[in-house]
């Protein structure tokens, strides 16, 4: 049983895994026609944590999981699961457990069978089925059919699918969809025990305040392209904060003074408006130096989904050339002029 | 290689309830992808509702032939193409049925993943995926080929007994090639499943591989035979139902010029083409 014992030390022992298992991605493309689903990714997502997968809709983020499980394949460079392609893999469900669609499976299949047949392809018996459905909540509904499923059960089944086979390394496409709060709270501790118990978790989400609970790394993608590829604390660390909020009666007196590089205004009401590149501190001493009320002056707290919607548009403005960083709403031009 | 992954205790156990035992998976071979797509065959109903019509329309339409042909029963008045003229052809007059059915049921067994998207976790799980392919047609022979042998031994006998109640001409198993021919209806209704098989997994849908199956051993022989000029009489010949006409039955069919083994092997080479192309057709595309 020395076999079973290195392997359990590989799990509970993240420091010195007995295998390194990760997901390399090199030069990784994959083109439909003439559009780029994905081009050129090259990245390595590390055991031990959970990687957080964004990128907005058509980014490439279910094309690259897909090429990672050789359903797609690359137009060019390459996907490894611990060091080959997942197809060599000699018992594929034990290397990368997936939950892709949670909808892809067959209606009038029970839920047990369903985990059976998949489970029959790695030697995986009845007793194991029936623990992860039990583990998963799904014990009580294991015979009906998956097809009259709600969304939430969808995922459940999906997530035990996933792990059934015990893996090393898990791809997880939107598990969060669709479940009710339990099951939330049931997969993000779900999620950070299988990382701290040594195994590769990508994860993708739209939510991102989720997101931001569970992942402690990111690669983030856009159009087919890596934008970021970070620790989460780096990440909102670096972002510029959510800005300040000011509300100021003397707002038009105020604006044109923060005007300046690197500074965006936004008015976000009567005398009130968010000021980006500015620290709440320099923004008060400005505004006592030249006698101006204040009213609010309050930093908005950086986020995941601050620091993101900064970094996606960044990337707008940089293909947008050179916009004016002033963003000239309608009061604050008029107070400026 | 019993050995090949061995995993500890998991994540699960902190979320439910606790599980000690580990979970010992192993080396996915063909013969684990073909258990797998046996758990899924049996677990459908459609599956043995396909088998139960298969023996149904098998020995009901050949009662109902061989009634008819002892005057028991009186046909329609149009009724003169119901039944063979000689009572092998007569108890098997359910097999044209019986065809259709599987032909229908193995289309389902290579499209319905295709529908159900269920095919991604398919090939995840076996990703060598000629496995599946091969997984597939073996299951779906093992519960094919004994239907359709038990549905034609039963017509043969219900048949034949019809027959001799009303005075009717018989023949027995023992006769010069009945056995042979008895035998072959259930190799015919089989490899049309598997043809159904092959055709839906290239097409990818339950409807165009029923489609072109129906078109290519139904629709086609009958039309070309009465269009095309009698000099491609050789080359029709080669369609799956001229080549399974050679030995089901046992005066041979008509005007087909192969014998018997001949028939066999070219509808065997049949069913190789349709296997093989999807073969190479499920390898090379993205799922």
């Amino acid at each position: 049983m020395d076999v079973h014992g290195d392997l359990f030390l590989k799990h509970k022992n993240p420091e010195r895994p007995a295998r390194e298992t990760m997901i390399e991605l090199q030069q990784l493309t994959k083109r439909y026609g003439d559009k780029l689903a994905v081009d050129g990714i090259s990245a390595t997502i590390r055991p031990g944590v959970v990687t957080g997968f964004l990128g907005p809709n058509g980014a490439g983020k279910s094309t690259t999981m897909r090429m990672i499980l050789g359903l797609d394949r690359p137009t060019s460079g390459a996907a490894r699961v611990n060091g080959r392609p997942y197809i060599d893999a000699p018992a594929p469900l034990a290397e990368v457990g997936a939950l892709l669609d949670a909808k892809a499976v067959d209606s009038s299949r029970s839920a047990r069978n369903h985990l059976l047949a998949l489970a029959a392809t790695v030697g995986i018996g009845p007793r194991r089925v029936d623990d992860v459905l039990a583990s998963v909540g799904l014990t009580e509904v294991a015979h009906q059919s998956a097809g009259s499923f709600s969304l939430g059960m969808g995922q459940r089944l999906g997530i035990a699918a996933a792990l059934l086979a015990d893996p090393a390394v898990l791809i997880l496409d939107e598990p969060v969809n669709g479940l009710d709060l339990d099951g939330i709270q049931w997969i993000r501790a779900l999620l950070t025990e299988l990382a701290q118990q040594g195994r590769t978790v990508l994860l993708s989400s739209h939510l991102m305040s989720e997101m931001q609970l569970v992942a402690d790394h990111l690669l983030i993608i856009g159009q087919g392209r890596i934008l970021a590829d970070t620790s989460m604390d780096d990440f909102i660390e670096h972002s510029s904060g959510g800005g300040v909020i000011v509300a100021s009666p003397d707002a038009r007196a105020l604006a044109p003074l923060l005007a300046a590089d690197g500074v965006t205004l936004t008015s976000t009401g009567s005398g009130r408006f968010e000021v980006r590149g500015l620290t709440a501190d320099a923004i008060g001493e400005l505004a006592a130096g030249h006698g101006l009320r204040l009213h609010e002056l309050a930093p908005i707290e950086a986020s995941l989904e601050s620091a993101y919607l900064e970094l996606t548009r960044d990337s707008v403005e940089y293909a947008a050339a050179s916009q004016p960083d002033f963003t000239p709403t309608d009061e604050l031009q008029r107070a400026a002029s | 290689m019993t050995t090949a992954t061995a995993t500890a205790a998991t994540a699960l156990e902190s979320t439910s309830r606790r599980t000690e035992a580990a979970t010992t998976t192993h080396r996915q071979t063909l013969g684990r992808a073909i258990r797998s797509e046996w758990i899924k065959l049996r677990t459908l109903r459609s599956t043995w509702i396909g088998m139960g019509a298969v023996i149904l329309v098998l020995v009901g339409v050949g009662a109902i032939a061989a009634a008819v042909s002892t005057g028991s029963v009186t046909a329609p008045e149009d009724g003169g193409g119901f039944g063979g003229d000689d009572p092998l052809s007569t108890v098997l007059t359910g097999a044209d049925f019986a065809v259709l059915l599987a032909g229908i049921l193995g289309a389902l067994a290579g499209a319905r993943e295709y529908g159900s998207r269920m095919i991604s976790a398919t090939i995840a799980a076996v990703p060598r995926r000629w496995q599946v392919v091969v997984s597939k047609a073996v299951v779906l022979t093992g519960v094919v080929l004994p239907t359709a042998l038990i549905g034609v031994l039963a017509a043969f006998s219900v048949g034949m007994g019809i027959l001799s109640a009303g005075d009717g001409a018989t023949v027995a198993l023992t006769d010069d090639g009945v056995l042979r021919s008895v035998l072959g209806m259930a190799g015919y209704i089989t490899a049309i499943a598997l043809l159904g098989l092959g055709l839906g997994i290239l097409l990818r849908s339950v409807a165009s591989g029923i489609g072109v199956l129906i078109a290519g051993v139904m629709i086609l022989p009958a039309l070309a035979g009465a269009l095309l000029p009698a000099s491609l009489d050789s080359v029709l010949q080669l369609l799956p139902s001229s080549a399974a006409a050679a030995f089901t039955t046992v005066t041979g069919a008509g005007d087909s010029v192969l014998d018997a083994t001949a028939g066999a092997v070219v509808l065997a080479a049949w069913v190789a083409v349709a296997l093989g192309a999807s073969i190479l057709a499920i390898t090379r595309r993205d799922v």
